[in-house]
């Protein structure tokens, strides 16, 4: 959505908030407006969670509990005012963000979804079962709401005060998800190991996206406790973690305006239908059943869809002058920039790496070759830290790498790609590009949030210098489409680009002809060649022998795992183990 | 010590039923990476259709409470296959409404369309059988037998002898015959096997047929243990889910053995606290998964970089 029509919206809902009192809306419809506003606190943060980080959570009714309980509880027993319970209610929720983030980053599929419905039904039955602390069903009564001057909130107070969560809520998820974080999460969603190959920490992104959902849940649990007066187990049921999930599922998951439209009209439908118990089930339970089927991305993807037939947009151009690392020049740097010693993998009994030692010196295009089954790729991966090696050392620029994760390893200057793409195929090109930069778009968290002037800034330069980039390579014109739309070549190529934002010193190119027609073969070693003058020390594994030849300077060879040659290309052109393992011995012909 | 047996003897039983229902998790997981979350329902009907049509040939009305005379062997093995062929059938309806739409398109849409299934079904239960439970009688009367001192309820054993008798034999039917070679080559690559000739879209049917069946018969076996009623369903559902992905949801020994461990446990720690039976199985899951992301013997699915 355009800034300016954002802009107006938010107003006109501030105003409609404004002028709620001259509505005469008795109090049923007061409680309907806050129970709005509390469905979408709690679905806006597990929207970041679901729709942006991928991860499907099943207990946020647990994280509702904790921060009902300690706004009742810190009001209560411990004689804390109502309005530092309910920061102690947000912080409680990170912390319990963090608990289930712990075991929920380690699984995925079904088994998170286990994970989060057994920490949602411990919560319940603790809350249950506690009476002690939590006083079970009996639960808590008299927990006091804000007061503003020595005035406790009215109905309408808790109107304007939930909304104004609501809003704030709003323009700071919407600050986030717009930048760097925003793009982090969805290349978690997309494709794990390229996000991690562009310097993404996974655990730590999912981990913030459950403490961002944990958050809003926590605050929307304390808000019904204090505006409630009262709170008990009763509330928290595996139900109300469904209930939130719909909310986030049926509005629209993955975009910001999807948990508006869930929270408005399943409040609304839920109020109307109230007074028929039965069919008000029977709607609930087929609107689940047919929604998806007819919305499969919710209705805020319906609206969208139907919104984009009369919109027409032209790319933004960039606010600022953007500057290709490609453009960059780098006299021939010396030495070795890469030593790998003895370096071991084995899968069970198939050894696709034994004991490799090689050298890769700076600055220099290298190449990696070998027949298909040789385990090149998994050399590669063993060196971007993707798979972790069962024995032997890598040494980048004299630092170890063997035990990083392969998010550090591409922090500390090795870039890759990908021989099956993993392109953020939902994303646009610049996207792409621009989460390639990730590690070089240094925001803050607290910046991003707020959406600081300075966030601004570097945002937009970061995106000038991902167009520059894309410009670069004959992509600009297309730096708005998504990159699954692109041709297969130019989807080739926007992996390079994206390993290239990350400014690398040693880039890993797996495969990087593998389909392209004999002209796209040539523009890429000029590419090469370009990377190579850039300062940049490529290795790249190929099949294309004319290409491997025409650019490198040095090729390693790599049969069953072991390397059986290495040297100058047309030195291994020669050689005898090289052509006996491509294209076997007379005895092996004669066998 | 009796107790302690009369705790294992309740836990296996229990653990069968979840057992039961693991294994439908598990052969329609393999055939579409789906599988119904509102199975819970499908116990509701397995449970209070056989009941009710045993009610109707006495000449009563279709909720109300059997006597121990009504409950005969033979009535209650009609009464469960009436139970197993209705749900059955119901799964051919799940099916078409809730997965077919929504196979191979990723994401949690089918999560929510089998929830909306099963709330419906729930309710259609509701309108019919209203919310009263119905009291089952055992068909092996309701004295308890003394096994070593223990007291063992009569309904138990049958129902572990029901199950395992169940479970040996579909794991033979998956492991031998045409039928299973074809599910495991759907559940291997659906495309490859319709290429040889397998109609994919039957299996996958037979799968959720096989799966409701099952909750069907977990719901009448378990009848006259928890009486049958409306609500039944999802606490015992939730508990062969957790069950299913514990032992891990690809392998159907794994779901079995799942059912068998979470019944026992369950039973076990009641023996100690009956209110912490929920949390410590639930924490003993997670911990589970942290350590196994793919359950006890689950295959470890690896991405292909």
């Amino acid at each position: 959505m355009p800034a300016l029509g954002h802009a107006i919206g938010v107003a006109a809902l501030a105003a409609a908030l404004a002028l709620v009192p001259y509505l005469s809306l008795n109090d049923f419809y007061l409680q309907i407006l806050f129970t709005i506003g509390v469905n979408y606190l709690a679905a806006a943060g597990l929207n970041v969670l679901v729709g942006y980080a991928g991860q499907k959570s099943l207990g946020h009714a647990g994280l509702f509990a904790v921060g009902a309980y300690t706004a009742a509880i810190a009001n209560i027993e411990w004689g804390i005012n109502p309005w530092l319970s309910l920061v102690l209610a947000c912080i409680f929720g990170a912390i319990f963000g963090l608990v289930i983030a712990m075991p929920s980053v380690r699984v995925s599929g079904p088994s998170l979804a286990m994970v989060t419905i057994g920490f949602g039904i411990v919560v319940e039955k603790i809350v249950t079962e506690w009476t002690d602390i939590f006083k079970g069903q009996a639960g808590f009564y008299g927990i006091s709401p804000p007061s503003l001057g020595g005035v406790s909130f009215t109905n309408l107070h808790w109107v304007w005060f939930v909304g104004a969560l609501c809003i704030a809520t709003h323009l700071m998820l919407r600050s986030l998800l717009a930048g760097r974080y925003g793009r982090a999460f969805l290349a978690v969603q997309m494709a794990e190991p390229a996000a991690q190959s562009v310097g993404i920490s996974v655990v730590r992104a999912k981990t913030l996206a459950f403490v961002i959902s944990a958050v809003t849940c926590a605050l929307a649990g304390a808000v019904v406790a204090q505006q409630n007066q009262y709170f008990n187990s009763d509330f928290i049921t595996f139900n109300l973690s469904i209930l939130l999930l719909v909310v986030v599922i049926f509005g629209g998951s993955g975009s910001l305006y999807g948990p508006v439209f869930g929270a408005v009209i399943l409040t609304l439908l839920d109020a109307w239908l109230a007074r028929w118990p039965a069919l008000q089930h029977f709607t609930y339970g087929a609107l689940l059943l047919f929604s998806l089927y007819l919305m499969p991305n919710g209705i805020a993807g319906a609206v969208s869809s139907l919104a984009g037939r009369w919109r027409r947009t032209a790319p933004a151009l960039p606010e600022v002058a953007g500057h290709s690392v490609l453009s960059a020049r780098a006299a021939p740097a010396g030495g070795e920039i890469l030593v790998v010693n003895d370096l071991y993998k084995a899968y069970g009994g198939i050894v696709p790496v034994r004991n490799v030692s090689f050298a890769i010196g700076a600055g220099k295009v290298h190449a990696l070759i070998g027949p298909n089954g040789a385990g090149k790729t998994t050399l590669l991966n063993l060196l971007s830290g993707h798979v972790a090696p069962d024995g032997g050392s890598i040494r980048f620029e004299g630092r170890e790498t063997v035990g990083l994760p392969a998010h550090s390893v591409a922090g500390l200057g090795i870039a890759r790609t990908f021989q099956n793409l993993k392109l953020f195929g939902e994303l646009s090109a610049l996207d792409n590009v621009l989460l390639g930069a990730h590690l070089h778009i240094e925001t803050g968290l607290a910046a991003s949030l707020l959406g600081l002037p300075a966030s601004r800034r570097t945002e937009a330069k970061a995106r000038a210098d991902a167009l520059a980039l894309l410009t670069d390579l004959g992509l600009g014109e297309r730096a708005d489409e998504p990159a699954k739309s692109l041709p297969y070549g130019l989807q080739r190529r926007l992996e390079i680009a994206r390993a290239l934002a990350s400014q690398p010193k040693l880039l890993l190119l797996d495969e990087p002809a593998a389909g392209l027609n004999p002209q796209e073969t040539h523009e890429l070693g000029e590419v090469i060649r370009r990377i190579q003058q850039a300062g940049v020390t490529v290795l790249l594994i190929e099949h294309h022998m004319d290409l491997v030849m025409g650019i490198s300077q040095h090729v390693l060879v790599l049969d069953y795992g072991a390397l059986i040659a290495e040297g100058r290309p047309e030195a291994i052109r020669r050689d005898p183990k090289v052509v006996t393992a491509y294209l076997g011995t007379e005895e092996d012909e004669a066998a | 010590m009796t107790a302690f047996l009369q705790a294992l003897a309740s836990g296996l039983a229990l653990g069968a039923i979840y057992g039961l229902i693991a294994l439908g998790f598990n052969i329609t997981y393999a055939t579409t990476k789906t599988f119904n979350f509102g199975q819970g329902a499908f116990l509701v009907p397995g449970s209070l259709v056989g009941v009710s049509l045993l009610l109707l040939a006495a000449g009563k009305p279709h909720f109300g409470n059997l006597t121990q005379a009504e409950m005969t062997m033979t009535a209650y093995v009609l009464a469960t296959v009436a139970s197993v062929v209705v749900v059955g059938a119901i799964g051919v309806a799940l099916y078409y409404c809730a997965i077919k739409p929504f196979v191979g398109a990723g994401g949690l849409n089918w999560v929510l369309s089998t929830i909306g299934f099963g709330i419906i079904m729930q309710n259609t239960a509701l309108a019919i059988w209203g919310p009263a439970s119905i009291a089952v009688p055992s068909p092996l009367g309701s004295d308890v037998w003394r096994i070593a001192g223990a007291g063992i309820r009569p309904q138990e054993v049958l129902i572990a002898v029901v199950a395992v008798a169940v479970m040996v034999g579909l794991d033979i039917v998956l492991r031998k015959t045409r039928f299973g070679k074809a599910l495991r080559a759907v559940a291997f690559n659906p495309q490859a096997a319709a290429i040889v000739g397998i109609n994919v879209e039957t299996i996958v049917i037979l799968a959720f047929v096989i799966s409701s069946a099952l909750a069907g018969l977990a719901g009448i076996l378990i009848a006259p243990i928890t009486t049958a009623s409306v609500f039944i369903g999802l606490g015992v559902a939730l508990k062969a889910f957790s069950a299913a992905i514990v032992g891990g949801l690809t392998s159907p020994r794994g779901c079995m053995l799942g059912g068998f461990l979470l019944g026992v446990v369950e039973a076990l720690v009641g023996l100690w606290r009956a209110e912490m039976r929920e949390i410590t199985i639930f924490l003993l899951i997670i911990i589970v998964l942290v350590v196994r992301p793919s359950g006890l013997m689950g295959a470890r699915s690896v991405e292909k970089i």
